[in-house]
């Protein structure tokens, strides 16, 4: 059995600039696994080592996102071995065009029951592609899962739901969706980064993939922020601690907080 | 890999993919010997700030056609000196278009430079491990009874190796935790404050006076530190500006100021303006400078382990210039040269390794080190960031300020004008002559 790890090389939103005019500016951010992914390859090391499976880990994007940076800090977070689709025809590619790549590329690897990924990419944030990429192949899909564990012949799972935690069990395949905190990614030390060198890469080319494409396109028109709020714009000189401690309970007393 | 007994994991770990280490790592890397470089940065440069002037010459003896090559931002062709007052200002201004060739000094930025000379170490074979932050150093007794270096730990992993390299900056704290470098008095820091500020490239050429690859490298002295010890500076990169100011540390703890609000009175500077107006910041921090000068390098070699670039000391502020990246160079081809011997001789002793010091004393590092060991003396002289400027701008003014009164002889000018300053005749001699055997 293999279990798939799609994740995202992604611009750390860090190095990004907001402009005044809240435009973002990603052109000197340096890219690293998009920071919501790193529980998905956790979550999967775990289940392998409870099951024997494979785990391999998949992304696509542009040129950029082949280096050997990028490489060993997959391959240092518990993959077996990473399948690697890099072509600037996928520069700028919608969350739609990018499920249905991820998807050729699990077809083609075979015998995989289980695809983990995180909630969303730290860059774009839609929280699109795997519910995607399971609709691409036509397998059940889950978000918000906060934990999983191997059963005999499928997997339980818990979801975070709105009333609180829900518990399942599957069989078949599936993708799911991992939340932030299901668990304690760890942080690769020297021996897994030394030993990400030895494992195996292979890079697909586009051509060679059987992805599906839409007949849609998607054209963003407009975008604006959130609105500002009623804020108070109150600031308080806390030069004196005991008077603005004491100013500030008063000016809570005055906006009926406390 | 295993790091049992039996034998090391590399022949030379290298701590610290900044200048130094990288250029060791290559060094080596390209005679054979097995290499990892390690960085905490998740990538190289990411935790080194800005950039500055590189005199780049050195490099050109590892990488001939780094000019080519590397991402170098503008060659260095005028080099501004300003004394500035509160408002007034008086600039020394050296251009020569032949400083340009074959690129004396060029501008870089870190976060791209450090990445390009560690990719440069990776291609010749090195092992790059980014993001790991290097907590201590493994030791065991030596064959001379003396403390050996046998590895680096890192969480819970252990990496062995007959070398360790220490190049971890300034603050190197692997030289300090085996007593190759005591804690360092005030007065042999400097804090330096950084940013780097986005500007049109139209704008950087008309302000600047520059055009093409051609740069400018301004150095400020006087009231933008607020009378404080140091000196500030801006370089023109392509399309950007690294500015900031580096201060004693022992005379910015006695002025009861923040490094932050000099730096903002820097950049706020009404004399600085015409450079900086509409700048948008896009990178900002701060970093200590060693500049303790020769009396600060102390012992470079252990051992099983060598210490390069500034980890070692190796830096110098003559007042106007900060140099550091290309002694950390230097260094790394000293250091490098001595570990090829050492290892190939099998012994990477403190003896064995004697000839990266030997190497080093006979470089241009050791001998400019010696040449500016009066520097830092000299920055101490505190009239250096005030009255001096105040002194020049009243004979200028004088000068140039046509009232309808008959001139004075430019002399008389200048001796009333120092009659008014809190200087006195043999101060300015002193620190002339100070000045001149420092520089
Ligand atoms: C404000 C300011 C202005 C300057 N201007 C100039 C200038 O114009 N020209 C010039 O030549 N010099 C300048 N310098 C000095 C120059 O920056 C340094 O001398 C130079 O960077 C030293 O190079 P290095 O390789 O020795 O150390 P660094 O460049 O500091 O590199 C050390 C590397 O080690 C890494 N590291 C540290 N500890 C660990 C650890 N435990 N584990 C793993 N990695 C670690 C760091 O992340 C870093 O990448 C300036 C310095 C300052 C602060």
């Amino acid at each position: 059995m293999t279990i798939v790890v799609a994740y995202k090389w992604a611009p750390n939103p860090q190095d990004a600039a907001v402009g005044s005019d809240g435009s973002v500016d990603f052109s000197r951010a340096k890219s690293a696994i998009s920071e919501y992914d790193p529980v998905a390859f956790e979550l999967a090391r775990q289940v392998a080592d409870a099951t024997g499976a494979e785990v391999v880990g998949v992304t696509v994007g542009d040129a950029s996102i082949d280096t050997s940076l990028a490489r060993k800090a997959a391959l240092s977070r518990g993959l077996d071995r990473l399948v690697i689709v890099a072509d600037d025809r996928l520069a700028g590619a919608d969350s739609t065009r990018l499920a249905a790549v991820l998807a050729a590329v699990v077809r083609g690897i075979g015998d995989v029951d289980l695809v983990l990924a995180g909630e969303s990419s730290v860059d774009v944030t839609e929280g699109q592609v795997a519910m995607t990429l399971a609709g691409q192949l036509g397998w059940l899909g889950l978000n918000a899962v906060s934990s999983v564990s191997a059963t005999d012949g499928g997997y339980a799972i818990e979801r975070d739901v709105p009333s609180g935690t829900a518990s399942m069990v599957l069989t078949g395949p599936a993708v799911l969706a991992a939340t932030t905190d299901a668990v304690l990614s760890r942080v690769p030390g020297m021996k897994d980064i030394l030993g990400a060198a030895k494992k195996p890469v292979e890079v697909l080319s586009l051509d060679m993939l059987d992805v599906s494409s839409a007949q849609v396109t998607l054209t963003a028109v407009s975008a604006s922020r959130p609105a500002a709020g009623n804020r108070q714009r109150v600031i308080i000189d806390g030069s004196d601690p005991t008077a603005a401690a004491a100013e500030l309970v008063g000016a809570l007393r005055a906006a009926k907080v406390l | 890999m295993t790091s049992d007994a039996a034998g090391p994991d590399f022949d030379v770990v290298v701590v610290g993919a900044g200048i130094a280490g990288s250029v060791t790592a290559y060094r080596l890397a390209e005679r054979g010997l097995s290499v990892v470089l390690i960085e905490r940065g998740d990538v190289p440069g990411s935790k080194n700030l800005s950039g500055g002037v590189l005199y780049g010459r050195v490099l050109e003896t590892v990488f001939p056609h780094y000019l080519n090559e590397a991402p170098v931002e503008r060659r260095i062709t005028r080099h501004v000196t300003t004394f500035l007052n509160a408002d007034s200002a008086v600039s020394l201004d050296y251009s020569a278009d032949g400083l340009a060739e074959p690129g004396n000094a060029v501008t870089v930025l870190r976060a791209k430079f450090d990445p390009w000379l560690a990719g440069k170490a990776e291609e010749a074979g090195a092992f790059l491990m980014p993001g790991v932050r290097v907590d201590s150093l493994l030791t065991g007794p030596g064959l001379d009874g003396a403390t050996t270096v046998v590895g680096v730990r890192a969480g819970d992993d252990e990496l062995r190796a007959r070398v360790v390299v220490a190049a971890d900056g300034v603050n190197s704290f692997l030289a300090s935790s085996v007593g190759l470098r005591q804690k360092q008095p005030t007065n042999h820091l400097a804090v330096g404050v950084k940013a780097v500020i986005r500007l049109p490239r139209a704008d950087i050429e008309s302000r600047f006076g520059v055009s093409g690859d051609r740069g400018a490298a301004h150095a400020i002295v006087g009231d933008c530190t607020l009378g404080i010890g140091g000196g500030g500076f801006i370089y023109t990169n392509t399309e950007s500006l690294s500015l900031g100011v580096v201060l004693r540390l022992d005379d910015l703890l006695r002025s009861g100021h923040t490094a932050i609000e000099v730096f903002e009175h820097f950049t706020q500077h009404p004399g600085l303006q015409q450079y900086l107006h509409g700048g948008e910041l896009i990178e900002y921090g701060s970093h200590l400078v060693a500049e303790g000068g020769y009396p600060m390098v102390g012992e470079v070699a252990m051992n099983g382990m060598l210490v390069a670039g500034e980890s070692a000391g190796l830096a110098i502020n003559s007042g106007l210039t900060v140099r550091g990246m290309d002694l950390a160079i230097g260094s790394a081809i000293a250091a490098s040269d001595a570990v090829v011997e050492a290892v190939a001789a099998g012994d990477t002793s403190k003896a064995g390794l004697a000839g990266y010091r030997r190497r080093l004393d006979e470089s241009f590092v050791m001998q400019d080190m010696r040449t500016s060991a009066r520097a830092p003396k000299f920055l101490e002289r505190n009239r250096m960031y005030g009255p001096y400027g105040e002194l020049i701008a009243d004979v200028l003014q004088n000068a140039f300020s046509l009232d309808g009164t008959p001139r004075e002889h430019l002399l008389n000018v200048a001796r009333h004008a120092l009659r008014r300053s809190p200087l006195t005749l043999r101060q300015l001699i002193s620190d002339g002559w100070a000045g001149v055997r420092a520089l």
